[in-house]
């Protein structure tokens, strides 16, 4: 039982980075629309810019969460014109195009990770960052500060976002445009700036997900951001491309199913089962649980 | 009647969406306070025509001013903020979102009067402010309609382009639209509506112009298109 | 024959065969990557065929090619039709999925590999010959049923497929079967080349079937030109014959090269060196000469 409740937090913790990357994602398809293969490499490129920073400001927290955030915002602005030269229609999703140049540009990062970095080597953050600090004990359960902080910071986020979709002028314009980019057009919503716009607000969203990760996981690697972008991927089919609601409830529960493989289940076999279970998933309903917006 | 302003003025319009020819020289014009429709049939080119104006399209050759200035080829949001506003064919409202969304969409470029804006929607349409939390999906087809309308209103707009407003709806209903129509006229704001039901909105616009395949083929009062023997053969079956 | 000029005619086949493995789903829109996963399933297969059980080389290749086709043909049953998007999405599941099996399993030497394979043939020369005999009656075979294919009928549903799903389905393309077909034909060409590809190094590792083998295919593909047949030809050899003229330093950022041409076409030259209209023209100008000679 206390394996259980322990595992459930760490399962949210978890959830919540996935459900922040798929919305980053979901933004940009539907804002910009464009599928972006290696968003969650562009995140783990910001932890080791964070990464650095820290090494070379003394571990200057808040030096390292602008870097990171920087980097994102950065690598997103730059590569839109890429994606804006490849797609042929501004208004529909050109998926081959989009898909496979974030593939290159994955491939790049994932490269310039393994040689660039550390030797190729894992990073690892300072551990007082990390917050190995158990805050309370009951029995098995242990809330550790790092993973407290992750929930915390990870709820804010996701609460964070969906205010802004749902309450805010950006956040209506996106979801017209997500619904319905002709329409949004006739209501004089300039679908250029607006999609600059995901790009942008994508990359901020990218440099949270790298603080959050390093907090949870304390290390990084060049594999890592491959790993995390099949399963963030898998998780936008199943819950509908561009379904952020469904990318919410989909997320937290992929998270949750690998913090509980992981606490009853040894070693690789966790991460094997989260995939098992996602290809049974996708292959039952090739256009994910709730329908295929694309 | 003393001559009024000339809000809107279209000169030899061309617009074409690759080889086809959507129109081939139009020229209109809409003064303050004027009801002015456009008559005709399915593929006559009357959406293009307002959405060219808008600024959605940009005309292959000929003019779009707007209030003395030349709008043609300048983006939508520009001259959206310019006082210019479309209700599209079909309302072109947001279905999954609220009815509060799609009204505040409306004054998407123009936040600062919203709440004065959204209040004057609300007494024109009450049952707006009713349903305001409703999903826009959820309302029938004249509700849908007011929300398009009230929507355009959200950008305090001087000229209000409405597209079809008629289309698909309950006799009964359009009466409503129309009556709205004929409200707003008189509390000052300018109309250009496009409609295939020509009897209806001839019978409460001031001038008419009959399009047909991209070119105009007849203009004058309202009265007078009534009266027209072709207009009547071929859009009000008398 | 000098070792390097074995290994760079063999991986040139090798690359040449999947890339076309991959280049036939393309054709309806489909990326394949479940191939991938074909060459490991297969050649561990088939290694341990050999290695544990003794059996023949010769009775192990075909038996590779079964595997790849079978499984090809049931993950088909469920993907056949589906979206382009939830193809790769599948394909690297399935990847991460087999690495995570092979990985854990200690009759195929698990995170070791396998070593030592037997020869092929009598003796070492007469192996590296053997080997490169097979490996381009296999290119000519397969490439031979690839150009039927493209000139028949079915294939020229395939590239309306490709553009327009809808508008193929009301010519009357039975868009389910035609998918199934050729991703079974793909993931069966794939099983083949996995058995071989360990073969020619004598030793399965789990280092040969990364996710870098895609990056590398998809940069073939699309790079060569993903309109026809003939790109792969050219850009396979040129592509990695091109790695090895660098120097070594240089040489081990080969991926980010790869990743960083693919970009570039995609921007500069999007549908590859190799355009349908250059091999239309050169067809016609084959035929002009022909028509000279006679």
């Amino acid at each position: 039982m206390e394996v259980l409740v322990a595992q459930v937090i760490n399962g949210l913790s978890l959830g919540s980075i996935y459900v922040l990357l798929v919305t980053g994602f979901n933004l940009l398809l539907l804002a910009a629309m464009i599928i972006h293969f290696a968003y969650p490499q562009v995140v783990v490129f910001s932890m080791y810019i964070a990464w650095v920073v820290l090494r070379y400001t003394g571990n200057s927290v808040p030096l390292a969460v602008l870097a990171a955030v920087g980097a994102s915002v950065a690598i997103n602005l730059a590569s839109a014109p890429l994606f804006q030269k490849i797609m042929k229609n501004r208004e529909e999703v050109d998926i081959n195009s989009t898909m496979v140049v974030s593939m290159g540009i994955g491939m790049i990062i994932t490269d310039v990770l393994s040689h660039g970095f550390n030797k190729g080597l894992p990073i690892s953050f300072p551990r007082q960052l990390v917050g190995d600090v158990a805050l309370f004990r009951f029995g098995l359960i242990s809330l550790l500060s790092g993973q407290a902080a992750s929930l915390a910071v990870g709820v804010l986020a996701v609460s964070g976002v969906f205010l802004l979709l749902y309450k805010t002028r950006p956040g209506r314009a996106f979801r017209a445009i997500a619904e319905d980019p002709n329409g949004a057009r006739l209501v004089g919503i300039p679908l250029l700036s607006t999609g600059l716009q995901s790009y942008a607000l994508s990359g901020i969203l990218g440099g949270l997900i790298a603080v959050l990760l390093a907090l949870m996981l304390g290390y990084a690697s060049p594999g890592l951001g491959e790993q995390v972008a099949h399963k963030v991927l898998a998780v936008s089919i199943i819950a509908g491309l561009g379904n952020l609601p469904g990318g919410l409830v989909v997320g937290l529960a992929l998270g949750i199913l690998e913090a509980l493989a992981q606490g009853y289940l040894p070693g690789s076999w966790s991460n094997a089962i989260a995939f098992i279970v996602l290809l049974g998933v996708i292959l039952v309903k090739p256009r994910g649980l709730f329908g295929l917006k694309l | 009647m003393a001559p009024s302003e000339v809000l809107l003025s279209v000169q030899d319009l061309a617009v074409s969406y690759g080889h086809i020819n959507a129109l081939s020289g139009v020229s209109l014009e809409v003064r303050r306070g004027e009801i002015v429709v456009l008559i005709g049939a399915n593929g006559a080119g009357k959406s293009t025509l307002l959405a060219t104006c808008l600024g959605i399209n940009v005309p292959r050759a000929g003019s779009v001013t707007f209030r003395g200035k030349l709008i043609s080829g300048l983006p939508a949001d520009r001259n959206v903020r310019a006082g210019l506003c479309l209700a599209p064919e079909g309302r072109g409202v947001f279905a999954a979102m609220s009815v509060l969304d799609n009204l505040l969409l409306g004054a998407h470029h123009n936040l600062r009067n919203v709440d004065r804006n959204l209040k004057r929607v609300y007494e024109w349409f009450p049952l707006l402010q009713e349903r305001k939390n409703q999903v826009t999906r959820t309302l029938s087809g004249g509700e849908r309609q007011m929300l398009a309308i009230g929507r355009a209103l959200m950008s305090s707009p001087e000229l209000i382009m409405v597209d079809e407003p008629s289309l698909g709806l309950a006799p009964i209903v359009v009466n409503d639209i129309f009556q709205i129509l004929v409200r707003l006229n008189r509390e000052g704001y300018t109309i250009l509506l496009s409609e295939q039901n020509a009897y209806k909105s001839l019978k409460c616009a001031h001038r008419g112009y009959v399009l047909e395949t991209g070119k105009v083929t007849l203009s004058g009062t309202a009265q007078e298109l009534l009266a027209d023997p072709a207009v009547r053969a071929a859009y009000i079956g008398a | 024959m000098p070792l390097p000029l074995y290994y760079f005619l063999a991986i040139t086949a090798i690359n040449i065969l999947m890339s076309w493995a991959l280049y036939l789903p393309y054709r309806v829109a489909h990326l394949h990557f479940l191939t991938v996963a074909n060459m490991a399933i297969s050649g561990y297969l088939s290694g341990w065929l050999v290695q544990g059980l003794g059996v023949s080389f010769w009775a192990a290749l075909p038996l590779g090619f079964a595997a790849g086709g079978l499984i090809g043909w049931v993950i088909s049953l469920f993907i056949g039709e589906a979206p382009t998007f939830t193809v790769v999405i599948v394909g690297f599941t399935f990847i991460y999925i087999t690495r995570t099996v092979i990985e854990n399993t200690k009759a195929v030497g698990a995170t070791m590999g396998m070593f030592g394979l037997p020869l092929v043939a009598g003796s070492p020369a007469l192996h590296r010959w053997t080997i490169l005999a097979l490996l381009y009656s296999l290119v000519l075979v397969v490439g031979f049923l690839i150009h039927r294919f493209e000139h028949s009928r079915l294939g020229r549903a395939a590239s309306a497929v490709f553009v327009d799903k809808d508008l193929a389905t009301s010519f009357g393309v039975d868009i389910a079967k035609l998918g199934r077909l050729l991703q079974v034909f793909s993931s069966t060409v794939a099983g083949g080349c996995g058995v071989i590809y360990g073969f020619l190094y004598r030793s399965f590792h789990l280092d040969f079937f990364t996710f870098h083998l895609v990056g590398l295919f998809m940069t073939i593909i699309f790079v060569g030109g993903y309109a026809t047949m003939w790109g792969v030809v050219v850009a396979a050899p040129a592509l990695y014959g091109l790695t090895l003229l660098f120097p070594p330093e240089v040489a081990s950022w080969r991926i980010v090269i790869y990743g960083a041409i693919l970009v570039a076409v995609l921007v500069l030259k999007p549908e590859g060196f190799v355009t349908r209209r250059l091999v239309l023209n050169l067809e016609r100008l084959l035929s002009s000469q022909r028509k000279k000679i006679q």
